[in-house]
């Protein structure tokens, strides 16, 4: 390369990465850094506890023809920390950090870009009906097969701190709620089926 | 046009000196080293799966799997993929097919990077560096020195200064600006409340310290030492105002001549990716394996070899 071809290279590769970061642009092997950058003050932190014996035992499913089995990691074949998200998260609805960072505080000048009005999301995500699709496929069960997973469910435990007692090392005032989460399957999904996420 | 010629003279000394083709060919070299093990630390999830075992469809492809249409995971690939990213990376490093070795690194990178975040729509930033630090490569003439390919070649071509500095230059910038849009991402979302002492570090410190759950004492199982700094928050606002400084003061790294600075600020970076990994989890922990683009490798890979290197081989006949 010619010192002329590199200086222009160089220009390029910084209108590129910058604009990334003006556009709030996250996408492989381009990003604006937002890992960690939500924060959201609050009186309290909820945490869920994760349940190593629960995440062994997998989600309970039920089957068309009324049977019902547990789907594991191993199952799915997926790493452990992959599938404790989809156990403990995306079964709630909890979408990825990425999603947060991309829907907080987007700016008239992103929202413009993107063609969003003021209260729609960046991101969206049918979380339920992309699990059924997940598992499913994976399984390979199709909508007729008496074995096709019709509900999952899931239950955690949910502790709930306030910040002034934790920042006085008190761990022992504690709410705890148990949050079930029951997705059941919807018979207009089939049309989506063929297409899948695509 | 006295301002023209003054940036154009800061821009060419900037990007176009200071190394010289041997510099670029031991980064290449070393970065290639550190690369074998970020590679492994990186996929080692995906290596435990079963080969043969179920092709799982994933719950959000990234955006290139979804542009390709890659669907789901065939697992026995993504072995062959590693061992295929290995087996480029210790090309890369020996400098053998120099550019088509970190062409195929970067290709496997994307897949195997694609896989392990479309499990679960989890997108993870490890690589970001790393993927910069390799394209600046793949332009560069990093394979004409200290490899097979110039060995091979009788009359191989010399670097001249300014093709040797421009790519670790722009790789240095990048790095630095890394750290620099970090507080400007946190700034534009969540306001300078986020390096308050109970801020976002306190509310991570809490959150991975009571995850795993509390004893019936009312005691965190793990991470207690997370624990307990969450409740100092006069210290956090401390830590807080130290990560806005050198995040906020990075780019100025890229001033700094003397060897010694550099290497106490890139010290003191290093220290806060291990003790954000240890205390809050925040897996960054290999990254500074990249800072070596801040020094000139060439007297340090002159020492290895004269006194290092000779002195582990002493130990190791002896102990032989």
């Amino acid at each position: 390369m010619s010192r002329r071809t590199v200086n222009i290279t160089i220009v390029l590769y910084l209108i590129v990465v910058w604009a990334a970061v003006i556009f709030r642009i996250d996408y492989f092997p381009l990003t604006w850094v937002p890992m960690y950058s939500v924060y959201e003050p609050s009186e309290t932190i909820s945490k869920s506890i994760k349940d190593k014996a629960a995440m062994r035992k997998g989600l309970r499913v039920t089957h068309r023809d009324g049977s019902i089995s547990y789907v594991s990691y191993k199952d799915l074949n997926i790493p452990k920390p992959n599938y404790r998200r989809l156990h403990f998260s995306r079964t709630f609805g909890t979408a990825p950090p990425k999603h947060k960072q991309g829907n907080t505080e987007l700016g008239s000048l992103n929202r413009f870009v993107r063609g969003l009005n003021e209260d729609e999301s960046n991101f969206s995500v049918d979380w339920e009906w992309r699990m059924f699709w997940t598992l499913n496929k994976t399984l390979q069960f199709k909508p007729a097969d008496p074995k096709f997973i019709v509900r999952i469910e899931v239950s955690k435990q949910r502790r709930i701190y306030r910040k002034a007692d934790l920042a006085k090392g008190d761990a022992s005032k504690v709410e705890i709620q148990t949050q079930q989460a029951v997705l059941d399957w919807q018979d207009q999904w089939v049309k989506r089926w063929n297409h899948g996420l695509l | 046009m006295a301002f023209c010629k003054s940036a154009s003279r800061i821009w060419n000394q900037f990007f176009f000196t200071g190394f010289s083709g041997e510099s670029l060919g031991l980064l290449r070299m070393y970065i290639g080293i550190g690369l074998l093990f970020f590679h492994t630390y990186q996929f080692a999830t995906v290596l435990t799966l079963n080969p043969i075992g179920a092709m799982y469809y994933f719950i959000e492809p990234i955006w290139y799997f979804n542009l390709l249409g890659i669907q789901y995971h065939i697992p026995a690939i993504s072995f062959g993929m590693y061992a295929i990213l290995m087996g480029a990376t210790v090309s890369m490093i020996v400098g053998k097919n120099t550019r088509t070795s970190i062409l195929v690194i970067i290709l496997c990178i994307f897949y195997l990077k694609g896989v392990r975040d479309s499990f679960s729509g989890d997108v993870h930033h490890r690589y970001i560096i790393p993927m910069q630090i390799l394209f600046l490569f793949l332009l560069s003439k990093c394979g004409e020195v200290h490899s097979r390919d110039a060995r091979e070649r009788h009359h191989p071509e010399e670097v001249q200064e300014w093709e040797a500095s421009w790519p670790i230059k722009t790789m240095q910038l990048y790095v630095a600006l890394f750290y620099f849009w970090s507080v400007i991402a946190k700034v534009r979302v969540s306001g300078w409340v986020w390096f308050a002492g109970e801020g976002r570090i306190q509310e991570v410190l809490i959150q991975r310290s009571v995850r795993w759950g509390v004893t019936d004492q009312g005691e965190v199982v793990k991470n207690a030492l997370s624990f307990e700094l969450a409740q100092h928050p006069e210290l956090i606002q401390v830590f807080g105002i130290l990560v806005l400084t050198f995040e906020l003061c990075f780019p100025l790294l890229l001033l700094i001549k003397s060897v010694r600075l550099r290497l106490a600020f890139i010290m003191g970076v290093t220290m806060f990716h291990i003790a954000t990994f240890v205390l809050m989890d925040v897996n960054f922990i290999l990254i500074p394996f990249v800072y070596l683009i801040f020094f000139d490798l060439v007297p340090i890979h002159q020492w290895l070899k004269t006194r290092a290197w000779p002195f582990f081989r002493r130990r190791f006949s002896i102990a032989g």
